[in-house]
């Protein structure tokens, strides 16, 4: 009996031979690695904020109809303005703040190479402004904690501006040697080009607030061509193709028609910019009454550049530049704004600008640097709804025809900020004056 | 099997219960020999309670967005050539049916005039309502089983073995799942001591054409309820598809592009982007019980579940969605190695102890690839990786290896004192590999009491009366790789290696799950025919592993916490009886009802709200503390003193909030009624099945009252007027409310559009709300048992006919044109509805004969 006792202790030890340690390997996951260069999510960050400014995906990103460039054809909650259905504020916020924001700053965390912290910082500041200018107070000082800091403070757009344009100083002032090179996207490692993104970006910033001084010091390093703009070469196959093309030509819907307001404003000044913004698929051109229900063959088809796979992304261009540089009034805003439109057309490789600029139609004044400031960003959504807010009253946008609905000022804070977040969001939107559409951004007077 | 008794044995896997399943082995006691033959069929059609109505009235369209006929609803093309674009063309493009009335004195084409393979091309036709509806789409089901067992027994020993052969057909066209298992068991004392066990099950399924549940074109009923033209004639569909096998969808662009638009052709959905799987799945044992003495036995155990499966999806060349290839494989396994002795003693007359003490170790293995194609197929009809059109890039795939391992010891002992008081105790300690090292342990234990009052009280009327209270303590782990960071490697971009930051962050501080179960029963059969079992219970999960949705601004969409806790507290009864009890005629009814309520107590610090789904749609299934676990949040209708809100253009007043508690997914209760009525060789039984609350969001229904597809959306108005009439001529719907000042409103709402009313961004959400109440006849059978006096000259011991019937009639619910049971998932996130499939009522017969 107490041999059998004891065979049978024997027995019970033996029943995980395996150390704790052993068990520990075993929930190690061999298929995802635990540690990456900084290059790696450098790449992805980049290529995902690309993403998130050119997608025309209804569920992520609609500021082609909010900057009246295009409207919707079936479905047309977005181009009047419903952010709920489709959680719309939600989706781009997480990409920007769990796509891009963090993994660059992870990045951050893993180079020792000050040059490649420096093009990092470039791209959080242009990320950090888009945020601010999407929603007006944003997290900023406590963002980016993962579990350590699950639910954040808002802090005042106001101050966040502040703090980029000392950032955005410090990275020029690193932004020398060699840092990132074939992963760096946007300029394969030329840092020159660098600094003139960050001072065209510090110019944008500068510009936004009033801030003249600030203004004149970037202008003097900014772009100065279209060969410097930041932007991305997309590839012909998926998943790096340009997110338009999978809405646009891959999904096989036809959910967009250009709006009846560009067209109609470039149908009056006779825009040789026309073929290319649009197709001629009928013939005079043809807008969607904004906000309508219109059927897709009965109106003017989106121009071919935006069809092709391969299109360019645009982070900031030239014309943005010199458009900028004359509502700061830098030297001769007129000089300004007519090297903006010719930009413009260079960009877009449409002859005929000197000619068109000598139209009394296109003749320099504020209202027309706004308007000409508008047109230029065609395609770039998120600019073209800036500048109408930059701009007020020059550009004249149509009420949406099936609910009239104002045009907004901002987007609303996500859905899911109100129900995890709720503290603090309702400490955001009493200060910035009530969390809706309408509420103005800190320098939109 | 519950409580303690439970949990010591078979661990964290049985903190709500173990129910063993005992397996026939051969009986020593047979008579004859022993082979048992059993086929069955149960034929199926859809229940057409469970399916749309649709209107008969109008056709495609969203609104008069066209350019010609009357209201504008149509379009111009010149289909005979004649140089003028006259005729009348219906809009093609559009998946809704708010388009024009029909009227047989209009000559117009429709989507079978635009293909030249059929000979109704460039024929016009009187446009009316078609003599088919989209659900004729569905045929009637079938499931055939057949099973033959052997089996044998002797005092020492037994043998059984069985097969059983099912085939399937569903309800769509190509659908069918065969399946065939093998049994095999076998066990064989020696010495009057040592028994040795053992048995295998192996199980071949095959699956083609499994029914797909999700938001795109593999859910007919996707379009079917929330996109449809009621003038398309489905079985025109068909025989266009069956012509030649071409993708000719109902929905395309224009006359002279009749590619599929948003929809391709349900038939050759069926037959071109159909998924097929196979499984191989083995299970077994294989034991060793040795008896020691009178007293003491010794079990040394091995048992194993494990599969290999391939399922491989598919779009063809052809399709408006993009074309893909997309193979998973995977294989799991669970093997258990229990060495388990057991103990009885009477230790004196009036005292007894028994109990088990034991280790467990169980390892769980996973691998699994994922492929997908990338950017479509090269060419048709050919479904590997070769034929991607792109390259594969990291995003294609995914490989999947895990191993995890849970060693436990543990014991359990009751006294019993006169046969008449047991306290029973047990307590386990377990340590597994999925939980951070310095937390990998954890130790759980119960305690239980029971008293057989019976013994105690000489009632006459009391044959059988047993208390039982029982509290319990289970630990549970989580899944493996929930501990350790890793980084998602992603395509590359221009050749440069990406990796990106998961969305969901692990955590290393995590521990073991607690489960407090305190648990009350009785049980009685009084006057030797009133059987009654009552249990009340309540249980505690605290420390619940669960990814929690935190603010994205912190880089991260959840993060894996030890999340608070929450309650399941609750009722069950089972009450059964017999009415009538005679020699030739007796009848039993039997009642079973259970309550739940659950209560999130608390979240993790700082969390006030556990998101458990954000479906499309716009609402959020979640758990606020001090919520049910399963509350739908969205936007509301607006009140004045309890009255709905209307506004000035006759709509409903939409709340400006959109996450307003607007249903509860939890029904209140269930029940169910069984009669059985046996007379001479007879067997009738039918069983009634009642679900009180459980409140659904049907997405169905949100899209369907935007697209006009349903028979809500025609009829006549409070004046009479066709719903659809312009408000002009008297039409539109007045809705039942008041104006912001308080007044009846009077307001009438336009109803001749997607953007009415009661559709998609236009209602609350709450409008979509269904209460998922259901009276169901679950279940009716009658039976007949071939009597001896037939039997006796034949080799056949035991035969018997029976007809079945399943789910034969809602007697009623309140969801309307579905079935309150449809819902897209099972598991933690209920009440939810999109593309969702008919209730199936069955009918078929039973053929047993044993041998």
């Amino acid at each position: 009996m107490k041999k059998i006792i004891y065979i049978y202790s024997a027995l019970l030890f033996l029943v995980s031979c395996d150390t704790d340690e052993q068990y520990e390997q075993l929930n190690k996951d061999p298929n995802n690695p635990t540690e990456v260069q900084a290059d790696a999510l450098f790449t992805a960050a980049t290529v995902s904020l690309f993403d998130a400014l050119e997608s025309t995906n209804v569920n992520n990103n609609i500021f082609r109809m909010v900057a009246q460039y295009w409207t919707e054809t079936q479905y047309i909650d977005e181009a009047n303005f419903d952010l709920q259905n489709r959680n719309i504020p939600q989706n781009f916020w997480s990409e920007l703040y769990r796509d891009v924001l963090y993994d660059l700053k992870n990045a951050k965390e893993i180079t020792t190479n000050s040059t490649e912290k420096a093009q990092i910082e470039v791209l959080e500041v242009y990320t950090w402004q888009i945020l601010v200018d999407t929603f007006g107070n944003i997290p900023y000082s406590e963002a980016l904690q993962g579990q350590d800091g699950p639910l954040p403070v808002y802090d005042d757009g106001a101050t966040i501006y502040n703090d980029l344009l000392v950032r955005i100083d410090s990275a020029l002032s690193n932004l020398s040697g060699s840092g990132f090179g074939s992963s760096d996207v946007i300029y394969s490692g030329d840092i020159a080009k660098w600094k003139k993104f960050a001072n065209s970006l510090k110019l944008k910033l500068a510009v936004r607030i009033d801030n003249a001084a600030l203004a004149t010091a970037a202008a003097a390093g900014a772009f100065t061509s279209n060969a410097e703009n930041a932007i991305i070469r997309y590839e012909g196959s998926t998943p790096n193709t340009n997110p338009l093309w999978v809405s646009l030509v891959q999904s096989g819907r036809n959910d967009f028609v250009p709006a009846n307001t560009i067209v109609d404003e470039l149908n009056a000044l006779d825009d040789p910019r026309r073929t290319v913004f649009f197709d001629d698929n009928i013939s005079p051109y043809k807008g969607g009454i904004y906000g309508d229900s219109n059927s897709y063959a009965l109106f003017t088809h989106i121009g071919e550049p935006m069809l092709d796979p391969t299109f360019r992304g645009v982070l900031l261009d030239y014309a943005e530049v010199e458009f900028l540089m004359a509502k700061a009034n830098i030297g001769s805003a007129e000089d300004h704004y007519k090297a903006g439109i010719t930009a413009s057309f260079e960009d877009w490789g449409v002859e005929g600008a000197t000619d068109y600029l000598a139209k009394p139609e296109v003749a320099f004044s504020q209202d027309n640097l706004g308007k000409q400031f508008w047109i230029a960003m065609y395609n770039r959504g998120f600019e073209g709804w800036s500048v109408y807010r930059m701009f007020d009253g020059a550009i004249d946008f149509n009420l949406p025809a099936d609910t009239g609905n104002p045009i907004p000022t901002r987007f609303t804070y996500p859905v899911n900020e109100q129900t995890l977040n709720n503290a603090n969001y309702d400490a955001a939107s009493s200060a910035i004056g009530g969390d809706k559409q309408t509420t103005k951004i800190f320098w939109d007077n | 099997m519950k409580g303690g008794a439970a949990t010591a044995l078979y661990g964290s896997r049985a903190s709500n219960g173990a129910i063993l399943i005992t397996t026939k082995k051969g009986n020593k006691n047979l008579r004859g020999a022993g082979i048992t033959i059993s086929s069955s069929f149960l034929s199926g059609k859809a229940d057409s309670e469970t399916l749309p109505r649709y209107q008969k009235e109008y056709g495609s369209g969203y609104g008069p967005y066209g350019e010609a006929g009357p209201g504008n609803y149509f379009f111009n093309y010149d289909v005979d050539g004649n140089g003028t674009a006259d005729e009348l063309i219906v809009s093609l493009g559009d998946d809704a049916s708010f388009g024009a009335a029909f009227d047989p004195n209009l000559n117009v084409y429709g989507w079978e005039s635009t293909f030249p393979g059929l000979s109704t091309y460039k024929q016009a036709r009187s446009y009316v309502a078609p003599n088919s509806v989209a659900t004729d789409f569905l045929k009637n089901s079938l499931n055939l089983t057949n099973s033959i067992a052997f089996e044998s027994g002797t005092d020492t020993g037994s043998f059984r073995f069985s097969y059983t052969n099912n085939n399937q057909i569903g309800i769509l066209p190509n659908s069918e799942i065969k399946k065939n298992s093998f049994a095999l068991r076998s066990s064989q004392k020696y010495f009057d001591k040592l028994t040795v066990a053992g048995g295998i099950n192996f199980i071949q399924t095959k699956g083609t054409g499994r029914y797909g549940t999700g938001y795109d074109n593999r859910n007919p009923f996707q379009s079917f309820r929330q996109w449809w033209a009621v003038n398309v004639d489905i079985l025109e569909q068909k025989r266009a598809f069956e012509l030649d096998g071409k993708n000719r969808s109902w929905n395309t662009y224009t006359f002279d592009d009749n590619r599929p638009h948003y929809f391709d052709n349900p038939y050759w959905v069926r037959y071109n982007a159909y998924s097929s799987d196979e499984r191989n799945q083995y299970v077994g044992n294989a034991s060793l019980n040795y008896e020691l003495n009178d007293d003491i036995t010794i079990l040394g155990r091995i048992t194993f579940d494990s599969f290999d499966e391939i399922r491989e999806e598919r779009i063809n060349v052809g399709s408006t969605d993009v074309a893909m290839y997309r193979l998973f494989d995977q294989n799991r396994s669970e093997i258990n190695y229990d060495l388990i002795a057991s103990f009885d003693k009477d230790i004196n007359d009036d005292f007894n102890i028994e109990g088990t003490i034991g280790v467990n170790l169980r390892v769980n293995k996973r691998n699994l690839f994922i492929g997908e194609t990338n950017g479509g197929l090269v060419a048709a009809d050919l479904f590997n990786f070769d034929n991607s059109a792109s390259p594969l890039t990291p995003d294609n795939t995914t490989n999947y290896d895990s191993t995890s391992k849970v060693d436990g010891k543990f014991i359990r002992a009751s006294i019993g004192y006169k046969d008449t008081f047991f306290i029973e105790g047990s307590a386990r300690q377990d340590r597994s590999s999925t939980l951070p090292l310095a937390n990998n342990s954890y130790f759980y234990s119960s305690v239980a009491g029971t008293f057989l009052f019976s013994e105690v009280l000489d009632l006459s009327w009391l044959n059988f009366g047993k208390l039982r209270v029982n509290f319990a303590n289970v630990g549970s782990d989580t899944e493996p790789y929930n501990v350790f960071n890793s980084y998602s490697v992603v395509a590359p971009f221009q050749g440069n290696a990406s990796a990106s930051n998961p969305s969901t962050f692990n955590n290393i501080a995590l521990r073991a799950e607690i489960t407090k179960d305190t648990e009350f029963g009785v049980e009685l059969r009084l006057f030797k025919s009133l059987n009654i079992d009552f249990s009340v219970y309540d249980r505690l999960t605290d420390d619940l592993i669960t990814p929690v949705s935190v603010s994205q601004a912190s880089g991260a969409s959840s993060v894996f916490l030890n999340n608070g806790s929450i309650s399941n507290k609750g009722i069950e009864i089972v009450v059964s009886t017999k009415i009538i009890e005679k020699e030739d005629f007796n009848w039993g009814i039997s009642v079973n009802y259970a309550k739940n309520t659950s209560l999130v107590k608390s979240l993790a610090d700082g969390i006030d709200y556990l998101e458990l789904a954000s479906p499309q749609g716009g609402v959020s299934i979640g758990a606020k503390v001090g919520e049910p676990y399963g509350v739908i949040r969205g936007s509301d209708f607006t009140y004045l003193n309890g009255k709905r809100i209307i506004t000035t253009t006759g709509y409903y007043k939409v709340s400006d909030a959109s996450n307003l508690v607007i249903g509860d997914t939890n029904p209140e209760f269930t029940t169910g009624v069984k009669n059985r009525v046996h007379y001479k060789n007879f067997d009738l039984s039918f069983l009634i099945d009642i679900q009180k609350g459980g409140d659904i969001f049907s997405l169905d229904t949100y899209y369907g009252y935007a697209t006009g597809i349903y028979d809500q959306s025609v009829g006549n108005n409070h004046l009479g007027n066709p719903l659809r009439d312009s408000l002009a001529n008297g039409g539109g719907r007045l809705l039942d409310g008041v104006q912001a000042d308080g007044s009846p409103n009077t307001v009438i709402g336009r109803a001749d559009y997607y953007a009415n009313a009661l559709g998609y961004a236009r209602a609350p959400k709450a409008l979509h709300v269904y209460d998922g109440s259901f009276v169901k006849l679950r279940e009716l059978s009658l039976s007949y048992r071939f009597p001896d006096s037939i039997l006796s000259n034949t080799p056949i011991q035991n035969a018997s006919i029976a007809l079945n019937g399943r789910n034969l009639w809602i007697i009623s619910k309140n969801i309307p044109y579905s079935d309150p049971e449809a819902g897209l998932s099972a598991g933690n996130v209920q009440g939810y509805q999109s593309g969702a499939y008919p209730a199936i009522k069955e009918f078929g017969a039973t053929l047993n004969i044993k041998f």
